[in-house]
């Protein structure tokens, strides 16, 4: 008599049974078994742990510790993180976050951010003076430091220097935005090929405004949010920033297209689609690798002004270095910490290997910074980074980043639509009113949270009894 | 409009056939249109797979460069590998330690499995006391179940997530297959099968002396086969999809699914489509392997439960 | 979630549930003696156990105290304070929410006024053939639906790139157009973007359920309309469309419920909810609330609006199939 089922199901729990056997075998002689490393450090960037390697192992040589350096993806890590903030579940020691996560973990009481506060240690250590000031607003939740940061993440424009010195352009005469937009037109309008489509743009920007919009704001003195952590997206430096991008997106001053990332991002490169690439430090290493063709044939360029002798620079990004709660040995950490960030006799050589600028001071006098880079044309790009480090534009972190950001590229795109079914003439108001209520949604949306006003009382869950089973 | 390319110009010329056609047959004509249409549906329906597969084995350097395989004289290792493949399959380091691929496709294989095993059981035992017994409580029972139906799965997420916290379930295989063990739906789909089944044959069971357990294994469970079949396909489809669930009550990477696995990869290898691509293909096998074997079982159960009223 | 088979397409045929709602008396009750008599009695309920079982627990249990946790806000399962009928207020008032309530509707007016008819259309083109060519059309038509809404939300990211992507270039060759356009990136052409993939992965299922009905259409009613001739169309409203009318009211109510529960298809598409939250649906807002912001008293109020909402469409649906039929 054959299964009663019939034979799918049978098939069915055959591999049920055989691939639960396969689960569980592999859990069994999973190399988590031996015992628990002093420290646990997770990262979400492999360019950065493999940097970190050999600072890491002097540390324990010195330390005569066990630390194990991991590189998990971001969306892993920072789900893992969040559900052991709501559920109590196992995580590193130390983390790596990325801008914009850590008011994901600072929506509820201060006292249960699950980030060990560094606020009294970075003032003990001089930190605060050290460094770049500006980088701490983005690690801070009301008034609390959370993590350290890692970067400065000042910001130039990447462009085929070829190109851009086939079509004649002297970059050093684009100093100023209202020049740069005025020499794309002209690029844009050159149909080198006759067959009415533009050949070459002059800048990428998402058209959906994306990060680009942020931190054009930011380079024009706009911040998202003030330091007293209230929403500050409708100021008036946003207000021109939407109006001037907007006309660089559509209509007859239009000079960019949207290269996208990736390899849409390597196809617009190589092809020359477009001229000028927002570049943060971070991007350099990911032009060298993404695009090894294009090398000798770049360069890079201040970002231009918003007035002739403003900021020539702006940020995008940044990473923090956070301790968890869970971290049996915070001492240990914090020296870890110290040794990994802000040693300057390793910052030079990290320098080298990832070209992402420190944001201690004190190691910008290191030889690697002024080393001339072979795929930006010989430019000293470390240099040119430290130049503009100290104007780079301080941000804010909050609970509410990413619903604001969301809401001021609603804003935008309201306001492109508004342009582009013919609203030219009140494209300024316009998009003025848009800010306005999108930055009374934000308020609205914060003003309800009871978890963050200040000293609101907090009560645990009524069930608490049964509630702590987990933790 | 410019000259037309290939595509306009096959579109124009199928197009001439049937108009030509027409003017000879009224029939000939709608069974051409009829063809040729279905064709050109088929083509569409398949068109991404064969995109999907083609991206999986192009090198990263020229994904973009053709549309789907890079024409013969330059195909070599540099532009069509396995590349995309070794990268995925090989081992990944985690907040838990490292993690091959692997290991979430038996944790896919397995919570898909177990749960359609299961869920047939119960719902199955469910469907046949519901068919052929009269039992105290039965019409509000059913009635409970088809109310039960209309209410979205998604309004319980926040109350379970609770749920299973406080009973210690949260990142346990518990927390996806017990509450998932038997379904309304189920339940229904083989009862309207048994439903069928004669009842002369339970009581010739009966008076055999067989159990009531043994009448539904042996009798009735041998005679429903298309819908077990169906109700397998639809229950394994349903759970190695599944994406909410498993996002929320699995922590530890090294016990998630491959929809979320994948998912999160999307920002990881944002560089290089490829590898997820691979991953994507190789979540389409099991699936499809099921499918095709159980084809006929599929449409003749499924089918006969809608369609009888 | 709890239920995976509840798959957006997957569900009961209800209409078939009610109408088939009279059982068999075991005539043993009557004929036999005591202990196959109790036997008989507790059977159905062992059967029934485990449903019951975990109907109360992560059903009706849930339920309940869904009700209760929309009057609170939380932070994680762990904290909460009574707010009262505010996040009933809150979600209602939200812009965002009433966003997410008509993408949803679009989603599902879209599914039911372009999906279904062409599910039929296509089943009646398949009708006419046979053997081998049927199958393999079917088997094309219906193998999208092996790939799960996350699957198919990274593989139409892809498709749907400016300039490179398949259905880009593909709608250029055909009609010279479309080459560069911003299917995610375009708050207007988010939601088409995604009907469109649902389509691709929807529209064979449906049809797999019509071919079965126009398989039961009396032939010989055809044939007669036929010789009275009747044209084709004719054929089609008055004897093709009412014998299949209650697997057409079935699949629209399916459809329906499946409709509103749209979630991971835009959410893996877009990365997302998109720009300016044009992919944002009830359940993709709920999700964000209950488990990005921690606040699961106002996921659980969500929830209760949508299911008011699906409730109230699958009755006026229901209702007014019935009316049709009943003309």
């Amino acid at each position: 008599m054959g299964f009663p089922y019939g034979t799918a199901p049978l098939v069915i729990l055959l591999i049920a049974i055989v691939s639960g056997a396969a689960a569980m075998l592999s859990e069994a002689t999973s190399p988590r078994a031996d015992g628990r490393p002093d420290l646990i450090f997770a990262t979400f960037s492999k360019e950065h742990a493999a940097a970190y390697q050999p600072a890491v192992e002097r540390f324990e040589l010195e330390h005569g510790v066990d630390v194990q350096l991991q590189v998990v993806s971001q969306r892993a890590l920072q789900g893992r993180l969040q559900s052991s903030m709501q559920v109590g579940a196992d995580v590193p020691d130390m983390v790596e976050l990325l801008d914009g996560t850590l008011g994901v973990f600072a929506k509820g009481p201060v006292e249960d951010v699950g980030f060990v506060d560094l606020t009294e240690h970075v003032h003990r250590e001089g930190l605060y003076d050290r460094l770049v000031t500006s980088r701490f607003g983005k690690w801070s939740s009301r008034g609390h430091i959370f993590a350290l940061p890692h970067d400065v993440h000042s910001v130039m424009l990447a462009y085929r220097r070829d190109l851009v010195e086939d079509l004649g352009i002297d970059v050093s005469m684009l100093t100023t935005w209202d020049e740069f937009c005025r020499v794309g037109r002209e690029v844009v309008t050159k149909d080198l090929t006759g067959d009415g489509v533009p050949d070459r743009y002059m800048i990428d920007l998402p058209a959906d405004g994306g990060d680009a919009l942020r931190l054009l704001m930011l380079q024009r003195g706009g911040a998202m949010f003030d330091e007293a952590g209230n929403v500050a997206f409708d100021n008036p430096a946003a207000v021109d920033v939407i109006d001037w991008y907007v006309r660089r997106v559509a209509g007859e001053d239009r000079i960019s297209f949207p290269a996208g990332w990736g390899q849409n991002l390597a196809k617009a490169m190589t092809d020359g689609l477009v001229l000028f690439y927002i570049c943060p430090d971070w991007r350099l290493k990911q032009f060298e690798s993404d695009v090894p063709s294009l090398a000798g044939k770049m360069a890079l360029m201040p970002v231009p002004a918003w007035e002739p002798g403003a900021r020539r620079t702006t940020t995008w990004g940044g990473t923090g270095l956070a301790i968890t709660k869970q971290c049996g040995n915070p001492d240990l950490a914090w020296k870890l910490a110290m040794h990994l960030y802000y040693d300057p006799a390793q910052l030079g050589e990290r320098f080298a290997q990832t070209l992402i600028l420190p944001p201690l001071k004190q190691a910008w006098t290191e030889p690697q910074i002024d080393a001339p880079s072979p795929v930006f044309s010989g430019m000293r790009v470390g240099r040119a980074y430290a130049d503009l480090a100290t104007q780079v534009p301080e941000e804010q972190s909050s609970a509410y980043m990413t619903l604001a950001v969301a809401k001021l590229s609603e804003a935008y795109n309201n306001a492109l639509a508004h342009f582009q079914a013919g609203g030219e003439a009140n494209l300024h108001e316009v998009a003025r009113n848009e800010l306005k209520s999108a930055a009374g949604r934000v308020r609205t949306v914060m003003e309800r949270n009871r978890f963050l006003r200040d000293g609101a009382e907090i009560p645990v869950a009524a069930a608490a009894g049964t509630a702590k089973g987990v933790r | 409009m410019n000259t037309p390319n290939e595509l306009q110009w096959t579109l124009i010329v199928l197009a001439a056939a049937f108009v030509a056609l027409l003017l000879v047959s009224r029939r000939w004509a709608t069974n051409y249109a009829r063809t040729v249409v279905l064709i050109g549906v088929g083509t569409v329906m398949l068109l991404p797979f064969a995109w999907l597969v083609c991206a999986a084995f192009k090198d990263a350097a020229v994904l973009n460069d053709y549309t789907f395989l890079p024409p013969v004289d330059k195909i070599s290792n540099k532009t069509v590998n396995l590349k995309n493949f070794e990268t995925l399959l090989g081992e990944k380091q985690t907040v838990q330690g490292p993690v091959n691929f692997w290991r979430y496709v038996a944790n896919s294989l397995f919570l898909a499995s177990a749960g359609t095993f299961i869920s047939l059981v119960f719902s199955s035992m469910g469907g046949y006391a519901l068919a052929k017994y009269r039992f105290a409580g039965r019409g509000p029972l059913i009635t409970f179940m088809l109310a039960s139906m209309t209410i979205p799965g998604v309004v319980l997420l926040a109350p379970n997530f609770e749920i299973i916290w406080r009973l210690g379930w949260m990142d346990t295989y518990k927390a996806l297959l017990v509450p998932g063990c038997v379904s309304a739906f189920g339940i229904f789909l083989f009862r309207q099968a048994i439903i069928g089944v004669p009842n002369d044959l339970i009581e010739a069971g009966r008076i055999d002396g067989c159990s009531e357990f043994r009448i539904y294994m042996t009798l009735i469970m041998p005679l429903v086969r298309p819908m077990t079949g169906a109700f397998c396909l639809i229950s394994f489809l349903g759970a190695w999809n599944a994406f909410l669930g498993p996002n929320i009550f699995l922590q530890s990477q090294q016990k998630l699914t491959l929809p979320v696995v994948l998912n999160q990869y999307i920002g990881e290898y944002s560089q290089q489509y490829g590898v997820f691509l691979a991953g994507t293909l190789l979540a389409i096998i099991p699936p499809a392997v099921l499918f095709l074997s159980l084809q006929r079982e599929f449409i003749g159960g499924l089918t006969s439960g809608a369609v009888k009223q | 979630m709890s239920n995976p088979t509840l798959t957006p397409t997957a569900t009961i045929p209800q209409t078939a549930g009610i109408a088939a709602a009279t059982a068999v008396v075991p005539k043993q009750q009557r004929r036999t003696g005591g202990g196959w008599r109790w036997k008989v009695r507790v059977t159905p309920y062992l059967f029934l156990l485990p449903y019951v079982l975990t109907t109360l627990v992560f059903f009706l249990y849930p339920l309940l105290h869904a009700t209760v946790l929309a009057f609170f806000q939380t932070s994680g399962p762990g904290r909460r304070v009574f707010v009262g009928t505010e996040n009933f207020t809150f979600v209602l008032a939200d812009p965002d929410f009433r966003k997410a309530l008509f993408n949803t509707c679009l989603f599902a007016v879209a599914s039911i006024a372009v999906q279904l008819p062409l599910s039929l259309g296509l089943a009646m083109l398949l009708n006419a053939k046979h053997g081998r060519m049927k199958a393999f059309f079917r088997l094309a038509i219906f193998a999208p639906n092996l790939v799960g809404q996350v699957f198919v939300g990274i593989l139409f990211a892809m498709l749907f790139t400016p300039r490179y992507g398949l259905f880009n270039r593909f709608l250029h060759e055909l009609i010279g157009w479309g080459l560069e356009m911003r299917w995610l990136g375009d708050p207007a052409l988010v939601m088409p973007a995604v009907v469109i993939a649902s389509l691709w992965l929807y529209v064979g299922f449906n049809m797999i359920y019509f071919l079965a009905a126009l398989q039961n259409v009396d032939q010989s009613l055809v044939e007669a309309a036929r010789i009275d001739g009747a044209d084709p169309w004719d054929i089609f409203l008055n004897v093709t469309l009412p014998s299949i009318a209650p697997v057409v009211t079935f699949v629209v109510v399916t459809s329906t419920i499946g409709s509103f529960q749209l979630f991971e298809l835009p959410y893996t598409l877009l990365q997302g909810f998109g720009p300016n939250n044009s992919g944002l649906t009830v359940v993709g807002y709920l999700y964000n609330y209950a488990f990005d912001s921690g606040d699961l008293g106002t996921a659980a109020a969500v929830g209760w609006l949508l299911t008011f909402v699906i409730l109230m469409v699958s009755l006026a649906q229901i209702r007014l199939s019935r009316k049709v039929s009943d003309d």
